[in-house]
């Protein structure tokens, strides 16, 4: 099978080439980059003018609640769902019931999600056995299996001790510890952010020196075990500011941001009558925590951007705020979702910045083997998100793959969307809409 | 007046022509509590549902003598011994009420967005709250107001100085709002761990040291210490709270001559407030609990079309 891809706007993960280029595409496989290339080479060709072909998009942290919590997301609802948003790789967390925190749990999930067209599907296993937080999961194991991260997300690995030990254990096999950074006792019984929020609802207040403090903790650990950390779902500016330091000072230290907390913020809860819809866990932070991300992201702060996706059922979500479950759904729009803000703030930098944030950001976290997602390269396997960036399209979570029906952006006119994603070659989705007339 | 709000959820959505408009009102159904017979047939045959899911006892009988007064059919839907207590949702008892024909719902709720949750569910009904979690206690802090405008008359330019656990008092949110609106001027004192973070937003400014908060107050209101805010550390003892920021005579002192002390009520003697104080001649504290039924009749009585007819 031959696939050529013409006439695109082509970013290799690092920078945008400069003339249209076309990609052939054999048995999966890039055979050739070059321009000019005659449609009749290939069994199937689409006309990418004015599009951008981008390496595959990878999302470093979303939870596809399998094993478990099926009513919520399973493996090939999250996988087929992934697709459909732009991304080629997805890294599911280990809070799953029972906690993926063995080897067999990690080959369930990759055997699992073999069996749907979509997205691939990679396993993050848990750092401590049943992800309880006293003693380490067989990392090793998890690591031979094909794990790819090591967290106990959902929660922080609160025990000191237990940190450094993991950090110190898993530097031989080269997967990275992802930290889920709160102070528990400073996040005890918080609901939103404190500040506006808190004042305004009543509700208990979340203070960002919570996650900010926990960073901290584990940049002292990085520099004590020169073992490199990454942590997620960076909220506020403080936690920025603390991590910039340590970048600047050379330690191995890597973060990521989510679509929600660079496109919405804390007055929304308010606004909306407290609509559990904006309940999430970090809290909706202030309009300067959220500037702040987007200063993260120009410096170079921020390595990738990743979606903490978090399905729930209607009935978990639909309740009175202080009563509705942490998580936001957005794996399908949540590339939009970041598009749509950065024209919103008027391109703040060029496109590359924020495109290397769902590639070559998020793969140079991931284990070597992974290192070639992320890049456009001759030989490599085809995984290929294509996007739209003038695109504005309504947010209607009724057409979504994914199980959540829940959604801050439901109805939302977003500007910028992935309309096509090919993985090793297959196309997994396709916009009929925007491929009206370019075959 | 054209009266807009269906529901009384919070107070932020209120201007001052709305509040004047209550006081009014309010003041007309004061004259009725006393006549010799009270009940009026303004709102005969329509059904509200008291809807309490926390205990309360002075906000929900207070709110059952103005919808008795009213002539209203009253339903009193305790969660303890309902569906709700085996796990029904809000949704759906909210959707059963309507099926049975509620014209107006009152809701207690421990969970902060229980009222606005409940008023984007109901299609036709009208939804008062009575107090959701820390976060909104509109009716107490209309009869507050209330109290006080009967008192004071315009409060333009007044002070209040209000003292003790804001951060998690659903009166004090709102109470500043309204008083705000009306042009008085609020300044809280309490212990700092008792503070939200930013007060400024909230319209008022915090004072470390209470004597500096009372200092010419037009009226003192205290809030309620609940006993569980000692014992989860956020101060350590209820003594040492008497101490600092109780009310007694002496901290009275630093008000404005004859300022009126105010509570929502139940109180702590020997807490927030001293027995002197309470039972002295500037205490409202009896005063504010009759406006509360005037209060709550007029909101009653215009939010279900009264005064549109």
């Amino acid at each position: 099978m031959r696939t050529l891809l013409r006439n695109a706007i082509l970013f290799n993960g690092s920078s945008m080439e400069d003339d249209p280029t076309d990609i052939l595409i054999v048995d999966g496989t890039i055979e050739k980059i070059c321009s000019g290339t005659d449609a009749g080479q290939a069994d199937r060709s689409w006309d990418l003018c004015g599009l951008v072909l981008c390496p595959g998009f990878i999302d470093l942290h979303c939870h596809l609640r399998d094993p478990g919590q099926e009513w919520r997301e399973d493996i090939i609802s999250g996988s087929l769902a992934g697709a459909a948003g732009g991304y080629t790789t997805l890294v599911c967390m280990p809070n799953t019931d029972p906690p993926i925190d063995s080897p067999a749990l990690v080959r369930y999930v990759l055997e699992k999600s073999g069996y749907g067209k979509g997205t691939r599907v990679l396993p993050a296993g848990c750092v401590s056995k049943g992800r309880k937080g006293k003693t380490l999961a067989e990392m090793g194991k998890m690591a031979l299996a094909g794990a790819v991260l090591f967290t106990d997300d959902g929660s922080p690995v609160g025990d000191s001790n237990l940190l450094r030990l993991a950090l110190q254990y898993s530097s031989r096999l080269g997967v990275r510890i992802m930290e889920h950074p709160e102070d528990s006792s400073l996040a005890f019984g918080a609901q939103v952010n404190d500040g506006i929020c808190s004042t305004f609802s009543g509700l208990k207040g979340w203070p960002t020196a919570a996650e900010a403090a926990d960073i901290s903790r584990g940049i002292s650990l990085c520099r004590d075990t020169g073992v490199p950390i990454h942590f997620t779902h960076v909220s506020s500016g403080e936690s920025i500011e603390v991590l910039r330091s340590a970048k600047y000072s050379g330690l191995p230290v890597t973060c990521d941001v989510t679509p929600h907390h660079l496109s919405l913020a804390e007055g929304s809860v308010i606004s909306s009558g407290y609509d559990g819809v904006f309940k999430v866990n970090p809290p909706l932070r202030s309009i300067s925590d959220k500037d702040s991300l987007w200063e993260g992201i120009a410096d170079g702060t921020v390595d990738a951007i990743a979606t903490d996706h978090a399905p729930y059922h209607l009935d978990e979500k639909d309740l009175p705020f202080q009563e509705a479950s942490f998580g936001i759904a957005s794996l399908e729009c949540a590339v939009a979702a970041v598009l749509n803000e950065w024209h919103r703030r008027g391109k703040p930098f060029p496109m590359e910045r924020l495109l290397s944030l769902f590639t070559s950001g998020p793969s140079s976290i991931l284990p070597k083997e992974w290192k070639w997602l992320g890049k456009i390269e001759t030989g490599s396997p085809a995984d290929l998100t294509v996007l739209d960036p003038e695109l504005e399209r309504e947010v209607d979570v009724k057409t979504w793959k994914s199980k959540a029906r829940l959604s801050p952006w439901d109805g939302e006119r977003l500007k910028g969307w992935p309309v096509m994603t090919l993985v090793m070659g297959e196309t997994v989705h396709i916009d009929r809409e925007s491929f009206k007339g370019r075959g | 007046m054209e009266w807009r709000h269906r529901h009384v959820i919070d107070l932020d959505t209120w201007d001052r022509s709305d509040l004047q408009f209550i006081m009014e009102q309010s003041r007309s159904m004061d004259e009725l509590l006393d006549r010799p017979i009270k009940k009026v047939p303004a709102l005969r045959g329509k059904l509200v549902v008291n809807l309490f899911f926390e205990a309360s006892t002075r906000t929900r009988v207070s709110f059952e003598l103005a919808e008795k007064f009213l002539s209203a059919d009253v339903v009193n839907w305790s969660a303890s011994g309902s569906s709700t207590g085996k796990g029904e949702t809000l949704r759906d008892t909210a959707w059963t009420l309507e099926a049975m024909g509620a014209d107006a719902v009152v809701i207690r709720h421990g969970a902060v967005g229980a009222a606005d949750y409940l008023a984007r569910k109901l299609r036709k009904s009208s939804v008062f709250n009575g107090g959701d979690g820390a976060h909104a206690h509109p009716t107490q802090a209309l009869l507050d107001l209330y109290t006080a405008w009967k008192k004071l008359g315009d409060l333009d330019g007044m002070k209040m100085a209000m003292i003790g656990d804001v951060l998690h008092s659903r009166v004090a949110r709102s109470d500043i709002i309204a008083f705000n609106r009306m042009g008085v001027k609020v300044e809280l004192s309490g212990p700092a761990t008792l503070m939200p973070r930013d007060t400024h937003a909230l319209g008022a400014e915090f004072r470390e040291d209470p004597r500096d908060a009372l200092k010419g107050a037009d009226i003192v209101y205290l809030l309620r210490i609940q006993r569980e805010r000692q014992e989860e550390g956020m101060f350590p003892s209820l003594d040492e709270y008497h101490q600092f920021f109780g009310a007694d005579d002496e901290l009275l002192e630093f008000a404005r001559p004859g300022a009126l002390v105010m509570h929502p009520g139940p109180i702590n003697r020997g807490v927030e407030i001293s027995s002197t104080v309470a039972d002295g001649a500037q205490s409202m504290i009896l005063g504010q609990v009759r406006s509360g039924v005037a209060l709550r009749m007029a909101l009653l009585f215009v939010c279900l079309g009264g005064a549109n007819q």
